[in-house]
């Protein structure tokens, strides 16, 4: 069979091989974007660098894995996972339903979680609460945090952006009045000029309005929110097929996220803790 | 702005320069093979055998019908997929890349040769029926015919033609970046991407797609001279 496979391969020009035997992980290709800082990109001298990549080498050092980059343009980034070009996408991507009907995902590595946000002089800015709220803990602190929650919303005024994950947790475990926004911006915009007394958002893009001159009153209050409709956070896209390897980066992840590992990759690329 | 130019570790400059080096070498590659397409689904459109017709019909058709990212998914994944489906046969389940260069310039070539056949035909059909008449009383026969007569004077009609296959060529080179070769487009929105400096990488890019524009320009001036020794220019008066 050796010899057939010889004579095929030297038949298509310049074709490259790579065998991946089933079962041995000891090499695994990283497909990521290298576009896309700071997750993953590129520096000016050509090498992939940024937090997942940080993340990547001390995964595989946990797996005693040998582990090579792959760079693929987000186009098309899936389909080449599949078709074998690698075998994990670490590419900031998220998890979410419509994703897991093609791929599956580890466990998340990170997780930009929604927060509130409010204006200095409400009196909501001095609610304290735990600082995260995972929904798909159903233990009696995430429902003591969601009524103590609810409690401080009554009769407040909730902005969120239509058709969001955002919308959907606001609708399912709050009953405060719900103000719902076509785009963030006019929200932004609402919440400043004090038309709506809270709204509920990702982190990111409420942290770019706070670095504005508009946005320059507004405050953080509650629990990072994460979890059931929010979905998980970002993790590596695997095959279907490949448990075995999900296994594996479920447990390093694990690992990783326990001693510390990527809350200081987190911290040293974001300045902020994004461990799950 | 400075890091966006300079070479070396600390700047963009080599690696754009990079990018315009493939940008170059992909679109040099599918111009020759979309020429060779070309002149062989020419003759097929101008055969008088139907099968030949029906053949370069349906290659011409679907390619310039179809969107090219289309084609370029198509034999990227596709092509990919189909390799290893006939690796499987013959008991090989590794992977098995396309190397981007090769699949990029199968993609491109392949659209090339679908507006490089249209434009030689053309060329072909416009030479007068009496050249062909003259050669053949002349002893020429077959091959000789047409290097000797009919090859100069395709060559002076196509190449305006052939001129603006070689636009669209360099320009679709720009899809291929799904394939991870690394030309102009994708260098910049990797640069872009790492250093939020979109702007200025994409002006670069410009630049860049501008002066290989005008270079070939150039080297295309030269060449419709060269075939039309012997022709006075027409100008519209």
């Amino acid at each position: 069979m050796k010899k057939i496979n010889l004579i095929f391969i030297s038949l298509i020009l310049a074709v490259s091989s790579t065998i991946a035997i089933a079962g041995d992980w000891s090499k695994i290709r990283i497909g990521t974007e290298g576009a896309y800082e700071p997750w993953n990109f590129t520096d000016s001298a050509g090498n992939i660098v940024g937090a997942e990549i940080d993340l990547a080498n001390d995964l595989c050092k946990r797996m005693n894995a040998e582990c090579t980059f792959v760079q693929q343009d987000w186009d098309g980034i899936i389909p080449a996972l599949t078709q074998g070009k690698y075998d994990v996408i670490m590419a900031g991507m998220s998890v979410t339903d419509e994703r897991k009907k093609t791929i599956s995902f580890s466990k998340a590595y990170m997780t930009e979680p929604a927060r509130f946000f409010t204006l200095n002089s409400s009196p909501l800015s001095t609610f304290s609460s735990a600082k995260n709220l995972n929904l798909d803990d159903d233990g009696s602190a995430t429902a003591g945090t969601i009524s103590s929650l609810n409690n401080a919303l009554k009769g407040a005024k909730l902005g969120v952006t239509v058709a969001t994950i955002h919308e959907d947790f606001a609708n399912t475990y709050l009953d405060t009045d719900l103000k719902i926004y076509p785009t963030q911006d006019e929200m932004n915009l609402d919440l400043a000029a004090g038309r709506i007394d809270a709204m509920l958002c990702d982190v990111g893009t409420a942290e770019a309005f706070m670095g504005t001159a508009g946005g320059a009153n507004v405050v953080t209050f509650g629990p990072n929110v994460f979890g059931g409709p929010l979905g998980e956070g970002v993790g590596a896209g695997i095959r279907q097929s490949d448990k075995e390897l999900k296994a594996m980066f479920d447990q390093a992840i694990a690992d990783a996220a326990a001693d510390g590992t990527i809350t200081k990759i987190s911290m040293q690329w974001f300045g902020k803790d994004l461990a799950p | 702005m400075l890091e966006a130019i300079s070479f070396g570790d600390t700047g963009w400059g080599d690696e754009m320069l990079m990018g315009a080096f493939w940008t170059v070498a992909v679109s040099i590659s599918s111009i020759l093979l979309g020429l060779v397409i070309g002149i062989i689904f020419a003759g097929f459109k101008l055969s008088s055998i139907k099968v030949l017709n029906l053949i370069a019909e349906f290659y011409t058709t679907i390619i310039r019908g179809v969107p090219e990212l289309l084609v370029i998914y198509l034999l990227f994944f596709g092509g990919g997929g189909a390799v290893m489906y006939v690796a499987k046969i013959f008991g090989y389940y590794g992977y098995i890349e396309l190397q981007p260069f090769v699949i990029g310039t199968l993609a491109v070539g392949a659209i090339s040769g679908a507006y490089s056949t249209e434009v030689i035909r053309g060329a072909v059909n416009a030479i007068p029926r009496s050249q062909f008449e003259t050669g053949s009383a002349l002893g020429l026969k077959g091959f000789r015919l047409y290097q000797k007569i009919i090859f100069p004077q395709v060559a002076r009609l196509a190449l305006p033609g052939i001129g603006n296959v070689w636009q669209i060529t360099l320009k679709d080179t720009a899809l291929i970046s799904v394939t991870g070769l690394v030309e102009i487009m994708r260098q910049s929105r990797i640069a872009s991407g790492s250093t939020h400096e979109p702007f200025i990488f994409y002006t670069i890019a410009i630049v860049l797609y501008l002066i290989i524009t005008r270079v070939s320009n150039i080297v295309f001036d030269k060449a419709e001279t060269r075939y039309s020794r012997g022709f006075v220019k027409r100008k519209i008066t």
